[in-house]
């Protein structure tokens, strides 16, 4: 059980992690993995996206490079404070206030959905998965980025006390649990001994 | 929020289509207002032009 399993904690945690977060978060995940990744959801332009975990709007920044069509999912309004200031409050970014695993919006209604530093915060990740396949059309492809499980034994340690982490097989497991059958993950890292991140791209079967 | 985002929206309990009640509207943007669940009962507020579709038990006010 992570620290954050917890979800008054996790509200907490995220109002003090907003305040540094645009900070500190380029050392591990930074404009050229994000475009690398962008660039494997391959998004078509007037597609509609679901950008789960929108947080400050890192990611919804890139997205919109894609598509004008990208609507935000965040739990918390700290987080997407960041986000209002970026984009507008009103602009063609639509927000949103939710929860990954239990999604509010009805069967098939994205072209695409994205996620990415949000994963290790769910408590059940599998759910969230089983979720974004039924908000995302047949057809349709959903990437997730997570942080790679660490190779040493004390930062093991310290993963598993504060949130998920996972490696290739594990995310096999889950995205097979939540009924993927096609899928890759890439793992990417910003510079060599920097934390790992493991990106995964799944398609939405056809029912 | 716009009008228009009430097609996908749904209930995040039982996915349920939800019914809308306008207080507040500016420039076509829906400033205030409610968001219900005829099949639950669950209502979800709209806040400052934001729908709070967080489930009852991750709202702010929830207990820890």
């Amino acid at each position: 059980m992570g620290f954050l399993e917890n979800k008054a904690r996790a509200r907490l945690f995220y109002k003090y992690l907003s305040q540094v977060y645009d900070t500190i978060n380029p050392f591990i995940w930074n404009d050229e993995m994000r475009d690398e990744a962008l660039s494997w959801l391959a998004v078509g332009e007037g597609d509609r996206v679901l950008d789960v975990g929108s947080g400050t709007g890192f990611a919804t920044e890139g997205l919109l490079e894609y598509t004008d069509e990208v609507y935000c999912l965040d739990q918390s309004i700290h987080q997407m404070e960041k986000a209002f200031a970026k984009f507008g409050k009103h602009s063609n970014v639509k927000f949103h206030r939710g929860d990954a695993e239990r999604l509010p919006f009805a069967d098939n209604s994205f072209d695409h959905l994205w996620s990415s530093g949000s994963i290790e915060y769910w408590p059940n990740p599998v759910d969230a998965l089983e979720e974004f396949r039924r908000v995302t059309k047949p057809g349709g492809r959903v990437l997730v980025v997570g942080p790679d499980y660490p190779n040493s034994v004390l930062m093991q340690k310290l993963a598993d006390a504060i949130m998920l982490f996972y490696d290739e097989s594990e995310a096999d497991r889950m995205f097979t649990e939540a009924g993927y059958d096609e899928f890759e993950h890439h793992i990417q890292q910003a510079s060599q001994g920097s934390p790992k991140a493991i990106t995964t791209v799944a398609a939405v079967p056809e029912e | 929020m716009k009008e228009s985002l009430m097609e996908i929206i749904r209930c995040p309990i039982d996915k349920h289509e939800l019914e809308l009640a306008v207080e507040d509207r500016e420039d076509g943007e829906i400033m205030a207002g409610m968001l219900s669940c005829p099949e639950c009962g669950e209502t979800y507020p709209i806040e400052d032009g934001i729908p709070n579709l967080l489930p009852p038990d991750m709202r702010d006010d929830a207990a820890a």
